[in-house]
């Protein structure tokens, strides 16, 4: 019972803050109002007139087609892409590649932490020692159509082999050129190596 | 009024600049886009690269592929050392900036698809399980 009795006490003074008190504390003064919903139409004979002299112009319908006409000549807010592109960051990830050192010996030594990292499981690799004893992949396989470009393989690189490109123009039209080996990679990295090295050095003081 | 003649002066001066009437109807029907602006620089496939700041950006550097592949102009054919530039990703085009070239980077290409350069994978370590061969008696 006690228990109710509070509960009732609660519900008063709720009832008391929203009714009383609070109507006191509003400072806005609401006088002035003004009433934005359909209004009754004029009936008099000039505003008639006006009405059916619009419907009967089409005005509504020349207006619109004012603002139209005006649009085409205002600068086009959209880019006319092949020819204009948008602005890149030099830390897009775009098409894969894999890098080479200056020598022109290439970088990846069969880690695999891209591929134990890689979230999609889009990275395939087998590695061999190579005849001068190196440890070399021989297979570095990317499945394009699972990778989500996520970066996480470059971050995981210790040796900035495998990078995510600035090159995002690689549509192809079937699904099998998609699957990436590690020569199109290599072949990647020889050809955006020139940039990506620039965006590299671009950017390497906040890494 | 003078904003109106000012408007067909400019016309007037983007016309110019691209080679008479002809060649600005020729320019839009190849690119749906008559602008003027500085020649930046051309690279070795004939691209023409334009820059004008009085346009927003994202508009104010573009590129004219070149008059040899006609309409089959692709974005892909820009080369990286432009690319950069007109992604807006540096300030300077390559013909300022010093970009290293080593020798065993190759040339750009198009992206092949649909065409008979296309890359298709293939496996670069040996199969695993090779055949049997029956011993000949």
């Amino acid at each position: 019972m006690a228990t109710l009795k509070l509960f009732c006490a609660r519900k008063t003074v709720d009832s008391v803050l929203k009714h009383v008190i609070r109507p006191t504390t509003a400072i806005q003064s609401r006088s002035t109002w003004k009433d934005v919903g359909e209004q009754p139409k004029k009936m008099d004979w000039a505003s008639l007139a006006d009405r059916s002299a619009n419907t009967a112009f089409a005005v509504e319908l020349l207006k619109g087609m004012g603002i139209t006409l005006a649009m085409m000549f205002k600068e086009p807010a959209t880019i006319n892409y092949p020819f204009e592109k948008g602005p890149l960051s030099p830390r897009f990830r775009g098409e894969h590649a894999l890098r080479r050192y200056p020598s022109g010996e290439e970088r990846c030594i069969a880690c695999k932490l891209c591929e134990a990292i890689c979230p999609a499981q889009a990275i395939t690799i087998e590695a061999e020692t190579r005849a001068d004893g190196s440890r070399r992949t021989t297979r570095y396989d990317i499945d394009m159509t699972k990778c989500i470009y996520c970066g996480f393989c470059q971050e995981a690189c210790p040796v900035d082999a495998i990078v995510e490109g600035p090159n995002f123009e690689y549509a192809t039209e079937t699904r099998e050129e998609l699957l990436y080996n590690k020569e199109k990679l290599l072949n990647n990295g020889d050809k955006w190596e020139i940039e990506i090295a620039a965006n590299l050095q671009a950017d390497y003081l906040y890494r | 009024m003078s904003k109106y003649l000012e408007k067909f002066s400019r016309m007037r001066t983007i016309i110019a600049d691209n080679g008479g009437l002809i060649n600005s109807i020729k320019t839009i029907y190849r690119t749906d886009e008559l602008k003027s602006g500085r020649l930046v620089g051309e690279d070795g496939f004939g691209n023409k690269y334009y820059e004008n700041k009085s346009y927003f950006m994202g508009r104010s550097r573009w590129v004219d592929y070149s008059l040899a592949v006609n309409l089959d102009y692709d974005a892909s054919q820009v080369p990286p050392e432009w690319h950069r530039w007109l992604h807006y990703i540096a300030d300077e085009p390559p013909t300022e900036a010093q970009l290293v070239k080593r020798k065993w980077m190759i040339n750009h290409s198009e992206n092949p698809t649909g065409t008979d350069k296309i890359y298709v994978p293939y496996s670069t370590v040996k199969p695993k399980v090779q055949a049997w061969s029956p011993p000949s008696k």
